[in-house]
């Protein structure tokens, strides 16, 4: 895989600066209505720190989506992943009073969910679409269960401690939006880095070409004599961990530490498309996974700038802006392009 | 894999134990075939009974069935486990959620009336090899289209019901002939153009009914539209809760089923969804059929929600389904995308949410627990082949069992004791006060015995190490549990029970194996 400008500016050039562009038109009108330089500063500030944390849980399952679709199972379940990763987070920690417990629980929670779905859809050939919606609905029922059990409680459970906030050296003293950098999980750095490595596993080791290779075309992968069954197995378990990551960070990683019933809301979805509107690659999906994150935060954002009060009438087409995209997208305004192999289970061939 | 195998698959027992099964399956096709003769000369009348009953003893119809009851007995056994391991009754939770839905089968009629149709449009759309997971978008659509036309215009008793449910048919259908479109003709994936479709749908709907169609007058917790009016509802037929949308999903079945399987359109259809190509080379048009019955799976969904707004809820609530369209899903998959097995399948799960009520009174189980059993249901029929696999075990097992004693029974009572040990260690989890070391090896225990009970099963030597490894680890439980102050005899036990039996095994297993060894 060579590194091409052409194809990265023809693929990948459209979100940035559509984002870019957005963003500068936004600011530009909230200065003119503002017209007060402090507040000004404070809401740009305000309007990247919101980003930024609601774009992390998007980016890391969309990330755990893009190993399994790479590896060619699909993995609808990411929403079920994420909300048994952000239960087990705050459950480890109540139950032994450190978050950083309690993250690894999740991580491995979401694996262990993962690995449901791998034994089914890779090991048994069932299928990826129906194995996914069980561990939806599992996982909703699951979590809602233990809530009533472990806390007694409906719909939210006991706040518990959350996960340290750093705040970076050099980042916090930039001029404007320095803010933003003063009081964020690291979870939210954790995930730039792990889209870096993802990028590099993915297309600069050879596990990354194996995996590719299974999900683009199996019986060659065969040939060469390696198991498409075990590179399979392995994407959808890192999936379902980076999905109990995304997990963790909703539940323990944000101001209110606690688990409360469905609280992923659709994110494993938006993951998804995010997945999809960033062409399975990891810069596409940081980018996809920003961008619908502003989208998700623009509606608060509105509310804090009395003349566009009205805006919020319509919160509800902010929040459809992810999905319309996909469809968009996918309706031919940009090509996205599936890994060929997708969702077919793969059968080695009998000796005869 | 085979060469650790206990048992030689060369045994002469085997032969015997096949070719019963193998002749019971002749007779059974022998019987048809008669049948198949009778029918022909039959007078016209019996014939189709006759027809009928020949395709009942057909392989390709019992394997789907045998499959959905071992599916849910699966499920069952599993969600039992979770019950027991969360500290409730299982067998009284069963046994309420059981007569409670008995007690009230008005209720899982009702419960499964919506089932019914969003399980219809699922199976609908997959018999053209589509997947439609966005019956949930669809549905609310089509219950907000009705809804608007229950309270805008008045019309007289017989048509408005009609007229409203013709309109959430129509919005449903819209809402599905779109990514139909996307599919035929721009090649958009259908799993996730139908899946963003729904959020959309959902966002869409809850800004009309929380904007331009609130309900005007005091402060509203949830968004709602006004009230359908009394021209609109469709009539409760049984008892307080069963409304005449049940009998519109009944005749749904039967005219899902006669498209399918009687008309061109339903041929065309299957004929796309089995294989693309040759029904193209065939002369069936495959981008018209898969918007067309996209559009028809909608329509379906979208009764769904017409249905219950109209027999039920009589306004159109922000967010009212409470997954409705995604439990249609499960509905198709339980029943393999048969229309009737569809019906069969959405009583079921409204037989168990149904009876989740009684259970949550009785037993005091959350209600939610039903959720999980669903969930455990589709994800074991997700599998077809665990349960071909476990069939196939457990009858190597009997031939194993017939062949000699001692091994299989030793394997037996080896599994018996790691299951329970895996249910124990999935207890102690609980004990957080024993530190993390404690828990951290409980939790690797459970997951260990887990892997050994399926070795053994697997009659792979391999079981007995684990589980060797497994007893180890009880002992070490049992020290740190001691260190910690608490009465770990049992755990210690356990341990010196699966030690003993364990070691026996390997004994017994190296040793004989190796005596064949030698006398080969």
């Amino acid at each position: 895989m060579e590194f091409s400008m052409k194809r990265f500016l023809r693929r990948d050039v459209i979100i940035p600066v559509v984002l870019l562009a957005s963003i500068t038109i936004l600011l530009k009108l909230t200065y003119d209505t503002v017209d007060d330089t402090e507040t000004f500063y404070a809401l740009t500030g305000w309007l990247l720190e919101a980003t930024l944390q609601s774009a992390t849980p998007l980016i890391l399952a969309a990330l755990g989506g893009m190993f399994s679709e790479k590896s060619g199972v699909v993995n609808i379940g990411l929403e079920g992943m994420m909300l048994i990763g952000a239960f087990a987070a705050v459950a480890a920690t109540y139950f032994f009073y450190d978050p950083w417990i309690g993250l690894i629980v999740a991580v491995l929670a979401g694996g262990a969910l993962a690995v449901v779905h791998a034994i089914i859809s890779v090991k048994m050939k069932g299928n990826h679409i129906v194995s996914g919606t069980g561990i939806i609905l599992f996982a909703a029922g699951f979590t809602t269960l233990m809530l009533e059990v472990i806390w007694n409680r409906k719909g939210m459970s006991e706040q518990v401690a959350a996960l340290p906030k750093v705040s970076m050296p050099f980042l916090r003293d930039i001029p404007i939006i320095g803010v933003a950098f003063d009081n964020l999980s690291p979870i939210v750095y954790f995930t730039f880095v792990l889209v870096i490595v993802s990028w590099y596993v993915m297309y600069r080791t050879p596990f990354g070409l194996r995996l590719r290779a299974a999900g683009e075309d199996p019986s060659t992968l065969d040939a060469a004599g390696v198991s498409v069954e075990k590179y399979r197995f392995v994407g959808v378990v890192i999936s379902g961990l980076l999905a109990g990551l995304g997990g963790a960070y909703l539940s323990i990683g944000r101001e209110l530490p606690a688990f409360g019933k469905q609280m992923t809301a659709g994110r494993g979805f938006i993951a998804l498309a995010a997945l999809i509107f960033g062409n399975w690659s990891p810069l596409g999906v940081l980018i996809a996974g920003l961008f619908f994150g502003f989208l998700d935060t623009l509606r608060f954002f509105v509310g804090f700038v009395p003349a566009w009060e009205w805006v919020q009438g319509y919160s509800q087409f902010l929040q459809m802006m992810p999905f319309v995209l996909v469809v968009l997208a996918l309706a031919g305004i940009r090509k996205s392009v599936p890994p060929k192999a997708i969702a077919v289970p793969y059968e080695k061939e009998v000796k005869a | 894999m085979s060469e650790n195998r206990l048992q030689d698959t060369r045994e002469p027992s085997n032969e015997t134990q096949t070719s019963l099964l193998s002749r019971i399956q002749a007779d059974v096709e022998q019987i048809r075939i008669k049948l198949v003769n009778i029918a022909e000369e039959a007078p016209r009348p019996i014939k189709p009974i006759i027809v009928a009953v020949a395709k009942l003893l057909t392989w390709t119809f019992w394997k789907p069935v045998i499959w959905a009851i071992f599916s849910v007995i699966l499920a069952v056994i599993t969600s039992a486990v979770i019950m027991e391991l969360s500290g409730y009754n299982s067998s009284e939770a069963f046994i309420a959620l059981i007569t409670g839905a008995l007690r009230q089968f008005d209720r899982v009629l009702f419960f499964s009336t919506p089932l019914i149709f969003t399980g219809l449009s699922v199976a609908f759309v997959f018999k053209s090899g589509l997947f439609n997971i966005g019956a949930e978008g669809q549905l609310y659509m089509g219950s907000m289209a009705a809804a608007i036309l229950g309270y805008i215009i008045p019309l007289p008793y017989g048509v408005h019901p009609l007229v409203c449910l013709a309109t959430g048919v129509l919005a449903g259908a819209l809402w599905g002939f779109l990514p139909g479109l996307l599919k035929a003709y721009r090649g958009a994936h259908e799993v996730v153009t139908t899946m963003m479709l729904t959020y959309t749908a959902i966002l869409f709907t809850q800004w009309l009914a929380a904007g331009p169609l609130k309900e005007p007058g005091e402060f509203q917790w949830n968004a709602q539209t006004a009230r359908i009016l009394e021209t609109a509802e469709l009539p409760t037929i049984w008892g307080n809760y069963l409304h005449a949308g049940f009998l519109v999903a009944i005749v749904c079945v039967i005219v899902v089923a006669f498209i399918l399987n009687r008309t061109v359109m339903g041929y065309e259809m299957r004929a796309v969804g089995l294989n693309e190509a040759a029904a193209e080379t065939a002369g069936i048009n495959p981008k018209k059929n898969m918007a067309l019955s996209l559009a028809i799976g909608g329509g379906l969904a979208g009764l769904a929600g017409a249905s219950e707004v109209q027999g039920n809820l009589h306004r159109f609530y922000n967010l009212w389904s409470p997954g409705l369209g995604f439990d249609g899903i499960t509905v198709a998959v339980l029943g393999s995308n048969n229309p009737f097995g569809c019906l069969l399948a959405a009583i079921f799960f409204g037989f168990l949410r149904a009876g989740g009520n009684a259970m949550h009174q009785q037993a005091h189980v959350p209600i939610e627990m039903v959720g999980v059993m669903q969930g455990l249901v589709v994800l074991f029929v997700a599998a077809p082949r665990l349960v071909q696999w476990m069939a196939d075990q457990s009858l190597d097992y009997g031939k194993w069992f017939s062949v000699e004693k001692a091994r299989p029974i030793l394997f037996i009572f080896n599994m018996a004791i790691v299951l329970y040990g895996a249910c124990f260690s999935f207890s102690l989890l609980g004990e957080t006060q024993l530190g993390l070391a404690f828990i951290g090896i409980s939790a690797a225990v459970s997951i260990l015995s887990i892997a050994a009970f399926f070795l053994l099963f697997a009659r792979n030597w391999r079981g007995i190490i684990v589980s060797l490894i497994v007893s180890m680890c009880w002992f070490a439980l049992a020290v740190i549990g001691m260190g910690a102050g608490a009465d770990t005899g049992f755990i210690f036990l356990v341990g010196l029970v699966q030690a003993v039996l364990s070691g026996l095994s390997l004994l017994l297993v190296k040793g004989v194996g190796q005596s064949k060894g030698g006398g080969a």
